[in-house]
């Protein structure tokens, strides 16, 4: 213990890292590329160097103590009340640091590829670096206020990389509603920690004495007190946490702004929106699972599996329909997600935790892909303009197919174990639940067929367009650039790194190798749901189902054209098209919520004229009346008179003086201050 | 060893000095602001230093400088209001522009 | 302590010089950040929390805010250099008068004594609790008169701004 003790004081070095990179960034010109790539590469690597110290560190302890070493200091006194500061190295901690610094290693490798001719280079990996950051010093956080300095932090940063091509309008709205999006969200979980200072006292979450808010005393305290809507105090700042958490991990009906957010550059979507920011909310959750699993008459944690159920099943019934081959991996982002707050809901913490892990890294992989495809293509991001690209990327074409079958849950990849731990969860829980949740795997089995075949069977589509106009003059040679072409080295290794851990992730989580090691390491005293060969045959099942059904409508006969119909559509008509419109959900917004704060604003301003107005009007009216009254009395007969005969005698000797007003202010300011100093000076020296 | 008190006086006087000639020398208005800022902010750096070593005791020192930065922000808040009207009204904020004070 | 003061004065005379000499406005007003940072940490030195955090939040977060908007409503919004500085004979009375203020106060503060023998107090603060109270106990006067003035110099800088306005309908 006292080796993880040393551990956790040197927690703080894994954020500032990047920190300091994206610090040294800042500074950096422009055209230093080569020199900015290799700080921030520099700097991901020790963190991630530091974070898998540590995690190796937590490994193998196997008593009744939790693995947990703390370390708090005092930041900032008020007279009696300080604010504190800690950080924290626990198996949640650690894992989690090492998958962020690790997947986010190779994102910033894959990057340097992707954004090769981008002029902004510097500043790009400037921000990234600040996320990353970030993302870490949540992660290693062992106190609320720091968790949210963080949690805001990384909400500002995937503003301005959504943003980061600031240009186009489309980036431009998608970087607003992001931010607006998940503030909403955030609200909820500052008004959770304000609650949770108040009850408790401190914002500490552990502590070495005890007295810590996730500790015994202070949740002893915090169940035995109702407050409202039937809730515990407990209950409703679980409550009022899980809305942060739905805001910044996308989860029905705050999810509107993570598909948005593929305006940015993709390794950004593979960071942000993919692998680790998104994974922030569900973190929290687990990080303050005590919070939620402390009452069980609550109702929170039943809300909570609803949500993220709804979640799931919602938009992977989206993805099916979607046209952008980034827009299909971000709603399955969102589905996926939904399958993490389930199992934390159904009161899973390792489940949820595990399938985070794994699903950071195929998912990580298939956005990495994405980009590597939108790249190979000439910045085409339409899939029915793609196809037949496994003839020209081979590398990308395999990385992607173990992504895509680990997100479908092929046996004895890694998303097959996770979310076989996810739906065991969900099966002792709530039927009802896991029939959707099932439901849900299924269509990502079939949405994802449906996008490889889309994107790498058949034929190439993409040349269509540009055939119709003779372009091949340039001196591109005989197949011109808009041929498809395999990417760089530093765009497929990452994706080939990441997808053998894709691959052969989901063996530590593995049920049948003497037990789960990753439950026994997250969550030791978690009771483990039992092992049900229903669930696992059945999700099998479904993902061999979607998986075939997405060969029979797509792989049979491929697309020929761009401007073919998608098969799907002959079938589903006007379902489809809600689906491709995304249930209407941002339209719904637009006539409810926008048009209720726009009909607001018209309605106080009409208050503003005729009542404020009105009775300012009536004063300044009254006021005006009586002023007239006082001065034919007062003024015209009495002051004037007088005043008249003495300004004549002072107007002569003002005329004389006025040659010394020169109008300045300044002028008279330089008098004042020489005057002063001589003032001084008289006085120091008459004694 | 501790720094005793005439170091911070010695420091107050220094920005006050440095307030004083930006507020006799620059042109622009806002930089005469800002001067007076840093003259606002020497005195009150004073009135805590007498305090730290006076009268630890006693909150007076810290009230009077509350009270010193209430009255410098809301100089600072009509001064400022002051050059956007005159900016307004002259479409400069150079000082020496404005002299309708000239008899 | 010792370092301490004196990177952090070296820091404020600093932003000090730099917030009155840039010529670029909105390099001024970062200086005039640094400036205050350093005398928050100053204050923060002197034991004198509630002050420093006073400090931060209100001369920082809102007056060198403010100032950064006075810029953008009166010249366009990058802040460019004002208008050139001639080194003329406003500027060596300026300077001179400035050069014999911080000498005569030094001189004051060498001469007295008192100033280098009075040691700094005991290493506890003021509660802000106790400051609190203070202020509705024993300053309920000046806290009250202060409210008053604040509010009369909201008002004063709205019509001050807004007078042109009203002109012009």
């Amino acid at each position: 213990m006292e080796h993880l003790d040393h551990l956790a004081k040197q927690q703080w070095l894994i954020p500032l890292l990047p920190l300091v990179a994206a610090g040294i960034q800042s500074l950096l010109p422009r055209g230093k590329r080569k020199l900015s790539a290799g700080i921030c590469l520099l700097a991901m690597g020790g963190a991630c160097a530091l974070a898998l110290r540590a995690f190796f560190a937590t490994l193998g302890h196997h008593g009744d103590e939790p693995v947990r070493a703390v370390w708090n200091f005092t930041w900032f006194a008020f007279g009696n009340t300080s604010l504190d500061m800690g950080f924290i190295l626990d198996p949640l901690t650690a894992g989690m640091a090492a998958m962020v610094s690790f997947v986010g290693f190779w994102i910033f490798v894959n990057a340097t590829g992707y954004m090769h001719d981008d002029e902004n280079f510097t500043r790009f990996f400037c921000f990234l670096s600040l996320f990353a950051a970030a993302m870490l010093g949540m992660v290693i956080s062992n106190n609320l206020l720091l968790m949210f300095m963080c949690w805001e932090l990384v909400g500002l940063c995937s503003y301005l990389l959504i943003g980061f091509w600031y240009f186009k309008p489309s980036a431009a709205a998608a970087m607003k509603k992001a931010f607006i999006t998940t503030r909403v969200g955030d609200v909820g979980f500052f008004i959770g920690i304000l609650l949770l200072y108040w009850k408790t006292g401190t914002l500490n979450l552990y502590t070495p004495d005890g007295t810590g808010a996730l500790q015994q005393e202070a949740i002893a305290k915090l169940i035995t007190e109702p407050y409202f809507w039937g809730l515990t105090v407990a209950g409703f700042i679980a409550l009022m946490l899980f809305i942060g958490a739905m805001g910044k991990s996308a989860q029905f009906p705050l999810h509107v702004w993570l598909p948005d957010a593929m305006e940015g550059p993709t390794p950004v979507s593979a960071l942000i929106h993919a692998a680790t920011m998104v994974a922030a909310g569900v973190f929290m959750v687990g990080r303050m699972f005590p919070v939620f699993t402390a009452s069980s008459a609550d109702w929170v944690m039943d809300f909570v599996m609803w949500v993220g159920c709804i979640t799931a099943v919602f938009s992977a019934t989206i993805a099916v329909a979607q046209f952008d081959i980034k827009r299909v991996l971000a709603y399955s982002t969102c589905s996926q997600l939904g399958f993490m707050v389930m199992a934390l809901g159904a009161g899973g913490l390792s489940a949820g935790q595990f399938h985070l892990l794994t699903h950071a890294f195929f998912k990580a992989l298939l956005f990495l892909g994405s980009g590597c495809v939108i790249i190979g293509t000439h910045h085409e991001q339409d899939m029915r303009k793609m196809g037949g690209l496994k003839k020209y990327m081979p590398i990308t074409f395999w990385c992607y197919f173990i992504g895509y079958l680990a997100l479908s849950g092929f046996p004895l990849t890694a998303g097959f174990f996770s979310k076989d731990e996810v739906l065991l969860q969900t099966f002792y829980k709530n039927k009802l639940v896991w029939g959707l949740a099932t439901f849900a795997a299924f269509l990502t089995a079939f949405y994802m067929t449906r996008q490889m075949y889309m994107v790498f069977a058949g034929m190439w589509r993409g040349g269509d367009h540009g055939r119709g106009h003779g372009h091949d003059d340039h001196g591109h040679g005989h197949h011109g650039g808009h041929e498809p072409h395999e990417v760089p080295w530093n765009m497929w290794l990452p994706i080939a790194v990441l997808s053998v851990f894709a691959l052969l992730m989901g063996w530590l989580g593995t049920p049948w190798l003497k037990g789960n090691l990753f439950h026994h390491y997250v969550a030791p005293h978690e009771e483990a749901p039992h092992h049900s060969n229903l669930v696992l045959w059945l999700s099998i099942g479904v993902g061999l189902i979607g998986i075939f059904l997405g060969w029979l409508i797509y792989g049979r006969n491929t697309m020929v054209r761009a401007t073919d119909a998608d098969p799907l559509q002959a079938k589903l008509g006007g379902l489809f098209t809600a689906l491709n419109r995304k249930w209407y959900v941002d339209e719904i917004y637009e006539a409810t919520i926008i048009r209720l704060t726009m009909a607001c604003g018209t309605l106080f301003r009409v208050f503003d004229k005729l009542v404020i107005d009105g009775v300012l009007h009536a004063i300044a009216g009254l006021t005006k009346a009586l002023s007239q009254v006082c001065r034919w009395i007062g003024d015209e007969l009495l002051i004037n008179g007088g005043f008249d005969a003495s300004c004549e005698g002072v107007r002569g000797s003002g005329s004389l003086l006025s040659k010394l007003q020169s109008g300045k202010v300044q002028n008279y300011f330089a008098f004042l201050s020489v005057g002063t100093i001589i003032l001084v000076v008289v006085y120091f020296f008459k004694q | 060893m501790t720094i005793p008190l005439g170091h911070y006086l010695i420091l107050a006087g220094i920005i006050f000095a440095i307030g004083l000639a930006g507020a006799l020398t620059r042109k622009n208005a806002i930089i005469v602001l800002i001067a007076i800022e840093l003259m606002f902010n020497a005195a009150i750096l004073n009135l805590i230093a007498f305090w730290h070593y006076k009268q630890f005791a006693a909150l007076t020192g810290q009230m009077f400088a509350i009270f010193a930065i209430s009255i410098a922000a809301a100089e600072s808040a009509i001064g400022l209001a002051l050059v956007i009207a005159i900016y307004r009204h002259y479409k400069s904020v150079d000082v020496d522009d404005i002299k309708s004070l000239k008899g | 302590m010792d370092y301490a003061f004196w990177t952090i004065s070296g820091i404020t005379v600093l932003g000090a010089l730099l917030a009155v000499t840039l010529r670029n406005l909105v390099h001024c007003v970062l200086s005039l950040i640094l400036f205050f940072l350093g005398i928050a940490a100053h204050y923060f030195l002197l034991r004198a929390d509630f002050i420093g955090a006073v400090q931060i939040l209100i001369y920082i977060g809102a007056v060198a805010v403010l100032i950064l908007f006075a810029i953008m409503l009166t010249r366009n919004v990058t802040g460019e250099a004002g208008p050139q500085e001639v080194v003329g004979v406003k500027w060596w009375i300026g300077s001179l008068c400035a050069a014999l203020t911080a000498g005569l106060i030094s001189f004051a503060v060498r001469a007295d004594s008192v100033a280098e023998t009075l040691s700094p107090g005991p290493k506890a603060t003021v509660a802000v609790a106790d400051i609190g109270k203070g202020f509705v106990g024993n300053w309920i006067v000046p806290f009250e008169a202060m409210a008053v003035l604040l509010t009369a110099a909201l008002i004063g800088a709205v019509v001050i701004a807004l007078e042109e306005v009203r002109n012009r309908r």
